[in-house]
């Protein structure tokens, strides 16, 4: 039996901790959410709020990187074309200043193959770790994902980036239902409001772990196998 | 188009395509005596807002509108059921075990079915789902496209699990979501305000939230 101590349960809850097993997934760490000029700046909020997860999650990537785990990362986005976008979120987007497609200092707002779409150099893909390209809020909606986790034999998700009351809430909500056993970081998280942070942290908790369970960083890396 | 006035701003919607998806009013839920309150929850709070759904409810089946019931259950057998939903935090109660209205939360159990102050017409849809969201592992797509379904008015409970989550859902697949605030509720208050904090921020990032009487306001308007 091995596990991470977490909250509100020593997870994974069936004590089965295994590189084989698990895969840490890195949720769209892009300079549109955590950079200069990108979509999360171009809508006002404070970027010190989702730059913050980005020491933590490179100390828990490097740790599991060097034990072996599966390593993957998401970015959402949407073709050049906009074929998937539904026009709802793009309207959306445009009622507060940012629409999804409009050019802005790191090109085109969360378009495929734009600077400011793509994966923030300190975290970036090392050659063989899976890219989701997702074109939602969750991981697993229009995506290979699920077959991929499936191929492998990944049972538990070490879950973590921006937002955190947007993609990662989705993204596990999604793993969760699809019996994924779940851990969030809180510290590798970050949003563009503190109280929706706390507030999906604390969601997860609930009934015994509705969802999961949560941890940190440091206890992540100490406990690992 | 006509519009509902609601949060971050006002909900564009075509009459044609409005349906009404009610989450999960089932007794476990929401009565005295069901698998909710065997947890040691406030289920006063849920069974509050049964008044407020059962307007909406009238109002959809007056203008003629579809109406989509779901239910979160297992098949007898369990075999929907993932191990780690099952036995995580080890509870004494587990789902599929002998509960106070049944077995919990089990397809064709008292427990599993809808208050009967919602009990779905003939000719509504029931929709049972394994998870949280009513996508995964269902054919509740299918079901809004066949009834031609773009603007959905969401109701019941819990916000910020099975409503949260199927609005996510629903979200991405390009849907128009309204939570109707005063027809949904949490047995944590402040995690029914934080949901609807959610919902609305950065533009409506998941949707829109008002209350059921604008909602009946706008459907008789």
């Amino acid at each position: 039996m091995k596990t991470i101590k977490s909250h509100p349960y020593q997870w994974p809850y069936n004590g089965d901790l295994r590189p084989e097993n698990t895969a840490l997934i890195i949720i769209d760490m892009q300079t549109d959410f955590c950079g200069k000029g990108g979509y999360v700046d171009a809508m006002g909020y404070d970027l010190n709020l989702t730059r913050a997860p980005i020491e933590p999650i490179k100390a828990v990537l490097s740790a599991m990187r060097e034990k072996g785990y599966h390593i993957l990362h998401t970015r959402e986005g949407h073709r050049p074309d906009f074929s998937d976008l539904p026009a709802n979120k793009r309207w959306r987007s445009q009622q507060i200043g940012a629409g999804i497609g409009d050019p802005g200092p790191c090109g085109k707002i969360l378009v495929r193959g734009e600077p400011g779409w793509d994966i923030i150099e300190e975290l970036y893909p090392k050659d063989g770790e899976t890219i989701i390209d997702k074109p939602g809020k969750g991981s697993f909606y229009a995506t290979d994902l699920e077959m991929v986790l499936r191929m492998r034999g990944i049972e538990n998700l070490v879950v973590c980036g921006i937002t955190t009351d947007v993609c990662v809430s989705t993204t596990m909500r999604e793993a969760n239902d699809r019996g994924f056993e779940c851990v969030v970081l809180e510290d590798c998280c970050g949003a563009t409001d503190k109280g929706n942070h706390d507030a999906s942290m604390k969601m997860v908790t609930m009934q015994g772990g509705v969802f999961g369970a949560v941890a940190d960083s440091k206890t992540l890396i100490a406990g690992l196998v | 188009m006509q519009t509902i006035p609601a949060d971050p701003f006002a909900f564009p919607f075509e009459r044609g395509s409005l349906g009404l998806i009610i989450i999960d009013m089932q007794r476990d839920f929401v009565e005295p005596g069901g698998f909710g309150a065997s947890l040691g929850n406030d289920v006063s709070r849920l069974g509050a807002i049964v008044p407020a759904v059962a307007r909406l409810l009238a109002g959809f089946r007056r203008a003629g509108l579809p109406v989509i019931h779901t239910r979160e259950c297992h098949k007898p057998d369990l075999s929907d059921l993932p191990d780690a939903k099952r036995d995580r935090g080890t509870p004494d109660l587990r789902i599929g075990d002998p509960g106070p209205m049944g077995r919990l939360l089990v397809a064709g159990e008292a427990g599993a079915e809808i208050v009967p102050e919602l009990v779905p017409m003939p000719g509504e849809t029931v929709l049972d789902k394994p998870g949280k969201g009513a996508f995964c592992r269902t054919n509740f797509e299918a079901l809004l496209q066949e009834l031609g379904l773009q603007h959905l008015i969401f109701a019941g409970v819990t916000t910020e699990v099975c409503v949260q989550t199927t609005m996510r859902e629903a979200n991405d697949r390009g849907y128009d979501c309204l939570l109707a605030t005063d027809a949904t509720e949490s047995y944590f208050p402040s995690f029914k305000a934080a949901t609807i904090e959610m919902i609305t921020a950065q533009g409506g990032i998941v949707g829109w939230a008002a209350p059921t009487d604008i909602i009946l306001e706008a459907l008789n308007g």
